[in-house]
């Protein structure tokens, strides 16, 4: 098995190299037939493209406002240049991209727009959210029957398709007049604000929604799993803050802390 | 070939594409099944599983997947067997298949087929590797011809060959790709009937058909348009010779409207009828 690992390690080493011409292609061409027409470097080259194409095609899927902010050839070549340096890890390609947006961060070529990599983290956020589990087990309905002596032991769950995100930017509004059916001005004032959003899924619909302060407040502390003893006292208004939360969904579930005491 | 009463898998059939889940479902176009891909499907949850739900009880299915690298030296994937393993057990498949080739090496993922070379060492790996495959699956595999770009100069048998020892000695069955098999023909120059000759019939339970792109000099496997004439002969050969095995149209990029799709498997299947009737 010695000789085939050798051999794979040599291709999957001239297809990923950076280099097109490069001593990793010289490397493997050696164990390649040349044929008519076609030398054993451009057999491999053959496989460098298709490599190429799976990856920024299935980067473009799942990036798709990104690559209309971009346009479809700066796109293209930062995703090619992200592929080369972030091996995929799983066989299921659509596991594949979630630190693209820290890579477009330190993409000097895209830094004139400092938005990117936050609109990159919405789409990834997205694309979680679209293939996380389904909400079988809405356990929120039985929390008016929590005995009032347990409620200091109440933590409460997001959706599992949750995600909460912080932008200074307003991100929003920027993948919203980036969708193919918007129809209205497409104009963003940057200056118009931070976004602090939650993005997750009811049942099948997606939903990204903008959040108050102290509804993102509350929300970034329950998936830190804070209980309802710490959380009382920090929002004043948690009688109707939580009851507001489950209301919109986005508050899933619940359940009681081992006590403390 | 093993037709038994209860196979519910015959004829011409098409890939189902999430481009076409809505209209399946709606309209329920006369194929006789469909092929899911297996990647298609790892989500936790969804619209695309809800779909594949309702799908399911409309059609008998089977399960294409690219993700078993049968061929690599990596140690098997067993989180993804596991995840196949439990697709298959929710839906149902008649069958499952792979590709005879590698896509990963040294824990990284290519997400391409890449071509073994036809060696003994080879031949031993990827036998070892599908029987292991098979134990934990509980059932037979298919594997897949894949088209290739490239061949190995340390080469020691013809891949025909190898294909129909690798069935042979691991007990699999065999998904022969009529189109691959054209388009390897014309890259690396050798008749692509050599292949009905070594195919073990009765191993032959499936059938692809799909287009290729001409580039300057070589086909590339785009499955990105309608099957080509000289691929429909090949493949009116191959029904001649191992019979009218169930057959499925492929069709990945570019993806057009249904009624091209069930167009082209109704081409196959007007061949498989002329076939049975002539038998």
């Amino acid at each position: 098995m010695q000789r085939l690992n050798q051999l794979q390690r040599r291709v999957r080493e001239a297809i990923m190299a950076a280099d097109a011409d490069g001593t990793e292609v010289c490397a493997a061409s050696e164990t390649v037939n040349a044929t008519h027409g076609l030398s054993s470097p451009e057999h491999l080259r053959i496989y460098r493209r298709a490599v190429t194409g799976t990856f920024t095609r299935a980067l473009g899927q799942l990036y798709p406002v990104t690559m209309r902010l971009l346009g479809r050839e700066f796109f293209d070549g930062m995703a090619s240049r992200y592929m080369r340096i972030t091996p995929s890890h799983s066989p299921d390609l659509a596991e594949y991209g979630s630190s693209f947006a820290e890579f477009i961060e330190g993409f000097e070529p895209a830094a004139g727009l400092p938005y990117l990599p936050d609109v990159a983290r919405l789409e990834w956020a997205w694309h979680s959210a679209f293939s996380a589990a389904d909400e079988t087990a809405l356990n929120i309905d039985g929390l008016g029957e929590v005995p009032e002596s347990d409620r200091d032991r109440l933590v409460f769950a997001l959706p599992a398709s949750a995600a909460l995100l912080a932008s200074q930017y307003p991100v929003h509004r920027i993948w919203q007049v980036n969708q193919d059916e918007w129809t209205g001005p497409e104009e963003v004032d940057l200056d118009e604000g931070a976004a602090r959003l939650i993005v997750w899924r009811r049942g099948y619909d997606m939903r990204i929604d903008p959040l108050q302060d102290n509804e993102w407040s509350l929300l970034s502390d329950l998936t830190g799993n804070v209980p309802m003893r710490v959380l009382s006292n920090k929002f004043p208004d948690m009688a109707t803050l939580l009851p507001h939360c489950v209301e919109h969904g986005w508050i899933a579930g619940f359940q009681l802390a081992e006590s403390t005491d | 070939m093993s037709e038994t009463a209860d196979v519910r898998i015959r004829g011409a059939g098409i890939g189902l594409r999430s481009q076409h889940h809505q209209e399946i479902i709606a309209r329920q176009p006369a194929v006789p099944w469909l092929e899911v891909l297996s990647e298609n499907y790892y989500a936790a949850g969804g619209t695309a599983l809800a779909n594949l739900e309702q799908i399911r009880n409309l059609y008998p299915i089977t399960l294409h997947g690219v993700g078993m690298s049968l061929g690599s030296t990596d140690p098997l994937n067993f989180d993804y067997l596991a995840r196949l393993k439990s697709l298959a057990d929710r839906f149902e498949p008649e069958w499952l298949s792979d590709h005879l080739a590698w896509i990963s090496v040294g824990g990284e993922y290519v997400h391409d087929l890449l071509p073994l070379p036809y060696t003994q060492e080879a031949l031993d790996h990827v036998v070892a590797r599908i029987d292991q495959v098979q134990d934990f699956l509980g059932r037979r595999i298919l594997i897949e011809n894949p088209s290739t770009y490239l061949s190995y100069r340390d080469a020691e048998m013809s891949e025909w060959e190898f294909v129909r020892e690798v069935a042979e000695s691991s007990d699999c069955d065999i998904l022969f790709d009529v189109n691959n098999a054209y388009v390897n023909a014309s890259n690396h120059g050798f008749a692509a009937t050599n292949y009905l000759d070594a195919l073990p019939a009765a191993r032959v339970r499936e059938i692809h058909l799909a287009g290729f792109a001409q580039y300057d000099n070589y086909l590339f496997d785009t499955h990105g348009e309608r099957v080509h004439p000289p691929v429909w002969e090949l493949y009116q050969l191959t029904i001649e010779r191992i019979g009218p095995v169930p057959t499925l149209i492929e069709w990945d990029t570019d993806i057009p409207d249904l009624e091209v799709l069930v167009a082209e498997a109704e081409k196959a299947q007007t061949a498989l009828e002329a076939h049975s009737c002539s038998a």
